[in-house]
């Protein structure tokens, strides 16, 4: 056996001492439910209190244009609040298992709030809740981990995808008031968005709307090969579409020419904005008359409300009043209200312009990658 | 019968993965037409045949490996850096679109000398190296893309996406690259080696053919062809993912198999490789037209795949013996899973 170095020695002895003052901070500092009262940093958002805190952003997966435009978000929203003194980033890169060391290591590391996007669901909510109860703020957004706010984590920030349904539902009818033929197309099978959505868009539409796929949605994965396979089928299908519904609106940029090769119009669009698509619209919409587009924003800001919230909670500020993102309307082609579809041609076709990150800022997050 | 006896020549034999896929793909055109129509329409087959000659692509490389007795899973990984590079780099601009396929096609040669170099000098397991090899190429979309890939060029979406004379301009490329495999491996002396050595490596070594050379250019020319499905699947799909190679895999190895290509190397088939992948796309269609549910849609394309390589995979007249329990075991019976060898 070869005797161990007093270098590894002396590691291993500070590795143990720094966890054993983890386990020390977990009795004396705050989650936020400690705060006295709220205080506030002259100059900067009422969520921005006094407190000097430092900040970690966690992603469960990374690799892609809309998670760089709202990592870029949420690094924007921290930068709004001088107390936080330090802003780190980490990507699961798809991996639970790193995802729950990230927590665990940005824990030890003795970061005082971590907002969290939880990719992997309740497989997260362990790491989550030790975090918490290591006396972090913690944040989860948009993705549902169970657990309860106060026991398990600060506070959970959600998206109303029930909103966006009820925002589709409203537009269609007043594009359609008299019913018709409409399609709707969700991610993978079982996803709980496509449920929601769905839901919203029938507490506004009666049953003279008539929903042509299979229920509750046409599978896509969200993938645009099998968008483009799943709706070549449909209209092979269904002479009369009035209406698609989708939730990812870039991935149906490759599968709508379809129509044309079917020697139809493109039908009305309800989905979530995106470059790719606004620019889709301009160059197609004389061609096609029936095609009109509506698109909610795509969600980027959701990861602003969670900072506001882990920011408020570990510096003493306000939080805000709302839990949940409500993505706002975006583009509608028909009314121009609250904005016609917009293309920003000289820009990549996968930035986000209903994101609040300025359009050139998200170009250059997506270039430099 | 599928035989044809002639008294002065050996009898002529149409193979037997053939004229099961042939059948297969009769069948659920057949059955289409009678129970949903609808995927046989003109718009359905216009959007399934780009899809199939990009499968058919691929399912071709993967034969040349399987021919070799391996199996090449960086079919993901080369199909999807093919389709970054080709959208990102040019992004947007037709002029540079050239230079990204030059790019592309310089990766799929780079790989495909790993891959064989691993394989066929270093005798790693092909499985485990081409694993290897997929974990750099997704090492490299991310290098290049951060897995964002962009928008296809006008150009290139002309190219994969279009059609002339009611014919996608992917068809035309699947039956290029079939011409091309077919009379390279059919009717070259080089071709007729490559086969030769896959169906049997150590007589090949014997008779002085370079077996390691003709190993690692399996890979190349597969990666080659993976390269070509990847920039297909760019211009096809427009608004491409960065892993839109993933949803090839198993479907290449699956083509292969349906063809009739032993898993054990040897003889290809090229031609029932394209058909098998014209089956798989045409099943898909077939399934969302029936407007079943996801699972069933997945359970019977499963089920059609384990009866279509049942088909001609099993001995069925030996199975049928054992299941009798009755009569001595006839000598000149063909073992089941017999590696098909050249003569």
């Amino acid at each position: 056996m070869k005797r161990r170095s007093p270098v590894i020695a002396l590691a291993i002895t500070l590795a143990v001492a720094e966890l054993a003052l983890a386990g020390c901070r977990s009795k004396t500092s705050s989650n936020g439910s400690d705060v006295a009262a709220a205080t506030h940093l002259a100059g900067a958002p009422d969520w921005c209190g006094t407190k000097q805190i430092t900040l970690a952003q966690l992603d469960g997966f990374g690799g892609n244009s809309w998670r760089l435009v709202t990592t870029a978000s949420g690094a924007e929203e921290v930068k709004k609040c001088p107390s936080v003194t330090s802003y780190q980033y980490a990507n699961g890169n798809g991996d639970t298992q790193k995802s729950i060391s990230d927590i665990q290591a940005f824990t030890a590391k003795g970061v005082d709030a971590m907002v969290v996007f939880a990719d992997a669901g309740q497989a997260m909510l362990p790491a989550i809740r030790s975090a918490y109860k290591a006396g972090l703020v913690v944040v989860p957004y948009r993705v549902e981990v169970g657990g309860k706010a106060g026991v398990d984590y600060t506070q959970f920030v959600g998206a109303s995808f029930l909103n966006d349904g009820v925002n589709w539902g409203k537009w269609i009818k007043s594009i359609l008031p008299g019913g018709g033929n409409l399609l709707f197309l969700s991610g993978p099978k079982g996803n709980s968005q496509g449920n929601d959505e769905l839901r919203g868009m029938k507490s506004v539409l009666d049953d003279s709307y008539k929903f042509i796929n299979e229920p509750p949605y046409d599978v896509t994965n969200w993938d645009p090969a099998l968008t483009q396979t799943v709706l070549t089928a449909e209209i092979a299908k269904n002479p009369k579409i009035d209406v698609i519904v989708s939730d990812f609106g870039p991935s149906l940029v490759g599968a709508l020419p379809v129509f044309q090769k079917s020697g139809r119009s493109i039908p009305a669009l309800a989905t979530s904005d995106g470059n790719a698509l606004g620019c889709f619209w301009k160059e197609n919409h004389a061609a096609n008359p029936d095609f009109k587009l509506f698109t909610v924003a795509t969600g980027n800001d959701n990861v602003r409300l969670a900072v506001d919230w882990a920011v408020a909670k570990a510096t003493g500020g306000t939080p805000p009043t709302s839990t949940t993102f409500e993505a706002p309307m975006f583009e509608d082609s028909v009314s121009g209200k609250p904005n016609p579809v917009e293309c920003e041609a000289n820009l990549p076709g996968d930035i986000y312009l209903s994101a609040k990150l300025a359009k050139d800022v998200q170009a250059t997050v997506i270039n430099n990658k | 019968m599928w035989e044809t006896a002639r008294p002065s020549k050996p009898p002529h034999r149409l193979p037997r993965g053939f004229m099961a896929i042939t059948l297969a793909t009769i069948l659920v055109f057949a059955l289409g037409a009678v129970v949903a129509p609808s995927s046989i329409s003109h718009s359905a087959i216009i959007g399934m045949v780009p899809f199939a000659a990009v499968l058919a692509i691929a399912g071709l490389g993967q034969m040349l490996v399987v021919q070799h007795g391996g199996i090449d899973l960086s079919v993901a990984g080369g199909v999807s850096l093919a389709v970054v590079i080709v959208t990102h780099q040019p992004d947007g601009n037709d002029a540079r679109l050239a230079a990204a396929v030059a790019m592309a096609i310089a990766f799929a040669i780079g790989a495909g000398l790993l891959n064989g170099v691993l394989v066929s000098r270093l005798r790693l397991n092909s499985i485990i190296a081409t694993l290897g090899v997929n974990a750099l190429f997704y090492g490299a979309v991310f290098v290049i893309s951060g897995g964002t890939p962009r928008s296809t060029t006008r150009l290139l979406a002309r190219i994969a996406g279009d059609l002339t004379c009611g014919v996608p301009h992917a068809a035309v490329f699947a039956v290029a690259a079939l011409v091309a495999v077919s009379l390279l491996t059919k009717c070259t002396v080089a071709g007729r080696r490559f086969e030769a050595i896959g169906a049997n490596p150590s007589a090949a070594r014997a008779v002085g053919l370079r077996v390691r050379l003709h190993h690692t250019l399996a890979f190349v020319w597969a990666q080659l062809l993976y390269c070509l499905a990847g920039i297909l699947l760019a211009g096809i799909t427009n608004q491409p993912t960065a892993f839109q190679g993933d949803s090839l895999l198993l479907p290449s190895v699956a083509v292969v198999v349906l063809a009739g290509t032993s898993l054990l190397g040897g003889r290809g088939f090229p031609v029932a490789t394209v058909i098998a992948a014209v089956f798989l796309r045409e099943l898909q269609q077939f399934v969302l037209a029936l407007g079943v549910d996801t699972s069933v849609q997945t359970l019977v394309q499963a089920i059609a795949l384990a009866v279509g390589v049942a088909l001609y995979s099993v001995n069925w007249s030996s199975v049928r013996r054992r299941l009798l329990g009755r009569g001595p075991r006839l000598a000149n019976a063909a073992p089941a899973q017999q590696p098909r060898r050249n003569p």
